[in-house]
C-alpha cells in the first residue's frame, strides 16, 4: 500500500544505511582555489541578471547587449591587463524568484568574478539576503536602481550604486520646481514601496509641500481602470505641477490616460520613468512625453557634440547591430566603461577583494559620460549624486533647458543642494581606459 | 523482521534513516546542489499535496500556487509583525493554508471535473495579484521572508544553504511521514472510497462531502508549507513568486511522479529542479542564442509531459508495479 511494502522498504532501508556509509567516507569537497574565482590569465568572467523577456523587460533588455558591445570592444583592442571580458546574461523577467536563482547560478555554476548592474530594487534586496553576495565576497558593482540603502556599506559591502538615489533626485527636482514654479500647487503620484519613500523622503527633506500625493501599488498600472483613478485623483486637486514618480509603464499609463481625459497639467517626470523606448512598448505615443521635464545625469542622447555620445554611437554602429541609441543603451555602454575602469585599476594581480579596494581608492577619478561626479571612496558606495533638467522633444528625446547642462548635485541625507562644478575628465585616447 | 518493516515504527525508521543520508550527502556535494536540495524538498511537498487530492481524494487542482501564496504570505507576515521563529513561521502558514482550503473545499466539494479545475485555475490566476491592493502585502515588490543566518552553534563552515536545506529537508520528511500515516488511517480509507466511487461510499456511510473537504483541507496545508518553504528559498514573496506557472509546474511534476501514488514523488520533483541545468548544457553545447536557452527547459518539460502521458499515464512508478505484478500473475499460471 503505498507505493512501499513490507520487503521494499526493507530493502530500501538497508540501501540507504550502506549509501549513507559510503557517502561518509568520501572526503569532503577541496577548498580555496588557487586564483581567483571567474579570472584566468587571459579572460574575466562577469554576470548580469537582467529583465530580458516580461511586462517589465521593454528598455532594460537593450541594456545587456549595450554591455556587450563595449566590452567586445575592449577585448578586440587586446582587452583589459590582457583579458578579455565575457559577460553572461541570465534573464530575471523582473521577478524575485528568478533573480535569486538566476544570480545562485552566476555565482555557484558559471562561478563568475562579479555580478554587474542587476536591475531592479526588489529583486537586488531578494538577492542580497538569500544570495548575500557581501557576505560571499562576491562584488555587485553599479547596480541599476536608486535606491538610497544599496549605499550602506555596513549592509551590502561589496555593493556600489551607480544611478543617483532616488532621494537625491527628489531634493534636486524639489528645489527645481520651487525655483521654477513659485506658489505653486504641486502634486504627486509615487509608487508605494521603498522607490516611493526614497521619492518622499527626499521631498520631504527638501521642503516642497505636496498638495495631493496619490500613491500607487506596482503593478496596478497594468489593471484596466487604475490609471483613470490616479488622474481623477490628482485633478480633482487641481494643482499646476504633477511630479509623477514612478516606473515607465506607471508613467506611460498615467500620460496615455490623462491624454484621454484631456487633463494636462505642467508634467515633471522621474529620471526612471521618462524613457520614451519604454513607453513606446507600452502602446503609448511618444508624442505624450513632449513638452514635459524631465531629469538625467547623462548628456542627451542625440548630443553627438559629447565625445562620449560620439564614441559610444560608433561602437553601437559595430558591435551592438546599430541599435537604437536611447538612454538605455548609453546607460549599459557607460556602466562597461566604468567597469573597465574599475578592473584595470585592480590591476595585473586580479581579485575581488582588489577590485573592490580599487573602486574605493581611485573610483572617484573615473572618466565616465556622466556629468555629475562619481562619489565611490573608502568610506561611500554612492555612484552619481546630480542631475540636469530638460524638456522632451516631440520624439521623446530629452533635451537640457537652454541647450546647456545645468547639474545640481546633493547626497541622501540632509547636505545642501549646489550648483555642480565637477568638470567631467576628457575621454580616455579611442575610449580605451589607461592600464597600468 | 517482515512486520517491523511495514508497521509505524517501520516507516519512522525509514525516513529518519532517508534523513541521515541527505544529512550527509549535504556535507558533501557543493553549495549550488545543497541549494537545488532545498528546491527539491519544497517539490516535494507541493506535488504530494496535489497527488494527495487528485490521486487519493479524486479531486483537480490547477491553482495550487495560489494556496502557496496564501502560505508564504502567512509565513513572512508572521516573521515580519511578530518576528516569530521559522519553525513556528511555517506553523502559521500550514494553518493559515489549511483553513483557507476548507472554505474553498466546502466550495469544491460541490464541483467536479472541469468546473473544479476551472475555479481553481481562476485562484491561480486571480489571488496572487490581491497583494496588489492592500499596503500591508508589499504590492508588487512584496515582502522579505527573511530566516536569518544559522546558529551559530553550527559553526563558521555552516553555509546559509545548507541551513535553508536542514530545515527543508526535515519539514519535507515530517510532512511526507505524517502524510503516509494518515493515508493509513480511516481518513486515508475513506478518501479512496470516494475516488473509487462516490455512490458506494456513500452507501457505505461515509459523507462525501465531508471528506472532500476534509481532503482538500489537508492538502492546502501542505501546499502552504510548500509556499513557505519556496519563500524561504528565495527569501520573499510577492505576487510574481507564485505565477500561474507554478501551479503548472506542480501539476507537471505530479504526472510525472505518477498522480496515483505518493511513492514517485522525488522523481518530478527531481526533474523539475533538474530541468534547468538539463537545458542549459544542452543549449551552451549545440545553441548560443538567448532565446534557446530561455526558452528550453519549457520545451523539455512539456515534451517529458506528453511523454509520460502517452506512455505511462499513471506515472513510472505505478507503471513498475503493473509490470512486475503481471509478470508475477505470468508466473502463477
Amino acid at each position: 500500500m503505498i507505493g512501499i511494502n513490507r520487503r521494499r522498504l526493507l530493502v530500501a532501508s538497508a540501501v540507504l544505511a550502506t549509501g549513507g556509509l559510503v557517502v561518509s567516507t568520501v572526503p569532503a569537497q577541496a577548498f580555496s582555489p588557487h586564483s581567483e574565482v571567474g579570472v584566468t590569465n587571459s579572460a574575466i568572467k562577469l554576470g548580469v541578471t537582467i529583465p530580458l523577456t516580461g511586462a517589465a523587460s521593454p528598455g532594460y533588455n537593450k541594456v545587456p547587449s549595450a554591455m556587450k558591445a563595449y566590452f567586445d570592444y575592449v577585448n578586440a583592442n587586446g582587452g583589459v591587463n590582457g583579458r578579455k571580458i565575457t559577460l553572461v546574461v541570465k534573464d530575471d523577467q523582473y521577478v524575485p524568484t528568478l533573480a535569486v536563482t538566476q544570480t545562485n547560478d552566476l555565482i555557484l555554476k558559471d562561478k563568475v568574478f562579479a555580478l554587474l548592474a542587476p536591475l531592479g530594487t526588489a529583486n537586488v534586496k531578494a538577492v542580497a539576503t538569500r544570495v548575500n553576495p557581501g557576505r560571499r565576497g562576491v562584488p555587485v558593482l553599479f547596480v541599476n536602481t536608486g535606491y538610497s540603502g544599496f549605499a550602506v556599506k555596513k549592509t551590502y559591502p561589496t555593493t556600489f550604486t551607480m544611478l543617483p538615489s532616488y532621494i537625491v533626485e527628489a531634493k534636486i527636482m524639489a528645489q527645481y520646481i520651487t525655483e521654477t514654479y513659485p506658489g505653486k500647487k504641486i502634486g504627486l503620484l509615487y509608487q508605494d514601496d521603498d522607490f516611493g519613500q526614497d521619492a518622499l523622503a527626499g521631498f520631504k527633506q527638501a521642503g516642497l509641500s505636496l498638495a495631493v500625493k496619490v500613491p500607487y501599488a506596482s503593478g496596478s498600472q497594468g489593471v484596466a481602470g487604475v490609471p483613470a483613478t490616479w488622474i481623477q485623483k490628482l485633478s480633482a486637486a487641481s494643482p499646476d505641477v504633477v511630479i509623477l514618480f514612478g516606473v515607465s509603464s506607471a508613467t506611460a499609463a498615467a500620460l496615455g490616460t490623462a491624454a484621454v481625459m484631456k487633463y494636462a497639467p505642467k508634467w515633471i517626470l522621474g529620471s526612471v520613468g521618462g524613457d520614451a523606448t519604454t513607453i513606446k512598448a507600452s502602446g503609448v505615443p511618444a508624442g505624450v512625453l513632449y513638452g514635459a521635464t524631465g531629469a538625467s545625469f547623462l548628456p542627451a542622447t542625440t548630443d553627438t557634440t559629447d565625445e562620449y555620445i560620439k564614441l559610444f554611437q560608433s561602437i553601437n554602429a559595430k558591435y551592438n547591430n546599430n541599435a537604437v541609441f536611447d538612454n538605455n543603451v548609453l546607460v549599459g555602454m557607460n556602466t562597461a566603461f566604468v567597469t573597465v575602469q574599475a578592473i584595470a585599476a585592480a590591476g595585473q594581480n586580479l581579485t575581488r577583494k582588489g577590485l573592490i579596494a580599487a573602486i574605493e581608492k581611485n573610483g572617484a577619478k573615473f572618466a565616465s559620460a556622466g556629468l555629475a561626479p562619481l562619489n565611490y571612496s573608502t568610506t561611500s558606495h554612492v555612484g552619481y549624486n546630480g542631475y540636469w533638467f530638460g524638456t522632451y522633444s516631440p520624439t521623446g528625446d530629452l533635451k537640457p533647458n537652454g541647450g546647456v547642462y545645468t547639474v545640481y548635485t546633493t547626497d541622501s541625507g540632509s547636505g545642501a543642494i549646489v550648483k555642480s562644478t565637477y568638470k567631467r575628465p576628457a575621454m580616455p585616447a579611442d575610449g580605451l581606459p589607461t592600464q597600468p | 523482521m517482515r512486520k517491523f518493516a511495514g508497521s509505524y515504527f517501520g516507516r519512522l525508521t525509514f525516513f529518519i534513516l532517508f534523513g541521515f543520508v541527505l544529512f550527509l550527502a549535504s556535507n558533501r556535494v557543493d553549495e549550488l546542489r545543497v541549494y537545488q536540495g532545498a528546491s527539491v524538498a519544497m517539490y516535494v511537498v507541493a506535488i504530494a499535496s496535489l497527488i494527495l487530492l487528485t490521486g487519493y481524494s479524486g479531486q483537480v487542482s490547477l491553482g495550487h500556487g495560489a494556496l502557496m501564496a496564501i502560505g508564504g504570505y502567512a509565513a513572512a507576515l508572521s516573521r515580519n509583525h511578530w518576528g516569530a521563529p521559522f519553525w513556528l513561521c511555517f506553523v502559521v502558514a500550514i494553518v493559515a493554508t489549511a483553513l483557507a482550503g476548507s472554505v474553498l473545499g466546502t466550495a469544491a466539494a460541490r464541483l467536479s471535473g472541469p468546473y473544479l479545475a476551472g475555479s481553481t485555475l481562476a485562484l491561480a490566476v486571480g489571488l496572487p495579484s490581491i497583494a496588489n491592493q492592500f499596503h500591508i502585502l508589499g504590492g508588487e515588490q512584496g515582502l522579505l521572508f527573511d530566516i536569518g543566518a544559522p546558529p551559530a552553534a553550527l559553526g563558521a563552515d555552516f553555509t546559509e544553504y545548507k541551513w535553508l536545506f536542514w530545515i527543508s529537508a526535515v519539514a519535507a520528511l515530517i510532512a511526507m511521514w505524517w502524510l503516509q500515516n494518515i493515508l493509513r488511517s480511516r481518513f486515508g480509507r475513506t478518501w479512496r472510497a470516494v475516488r473509487s466511487n462516490e455512490v458506494a461510499a456513500q452507501l457505505a456511510g461515509i459523507h462525501v462531502g465531508k471528506s472532500k473537504t476534509l481532503a482538500f483541507t489537508v492538502s492546502s496545508g501542505l501546499a502552504g508549507l510548500a509556499g513557505a518553504m519556496l519563500a524561504m528559498t528565495i527569501s520573499t514573496v510577492s505576487p510574481s513568486a507564485f505565477p500561474l506557472t507554478l501551479s503548472f509546474a506542480v501539476l507537471t511534476g505530479a504526472v510525472l511522479s505518477g498522480v496515483t501514488t505518493l511513492s514517485g514523488v522525488m522523481i518530478g520533483a527531481l526533474i523539475l529542479v533538474a530541468t534547468p541545468d538539463i537545458a542549459d548544457a544542452i543549449s551552451s553545447r549545440f545553441a548560443s542564442s538567448e532565446n534557446v536557452t530561455t526558452n528550453l527547459p519549457g520545451l523539455l518539460v512539456s515534451a517529458l509531459l506528453i511523454l509520460v502521458v502517452m506512455l505511462v499515464p499513471n506515472g513510472p512508478v505505478e507503471q513498475m508495479r503493473t509490470l512486475r505484478n503481471r509478470k508475477r500473475a505470468k508466473a502463477l499460471r
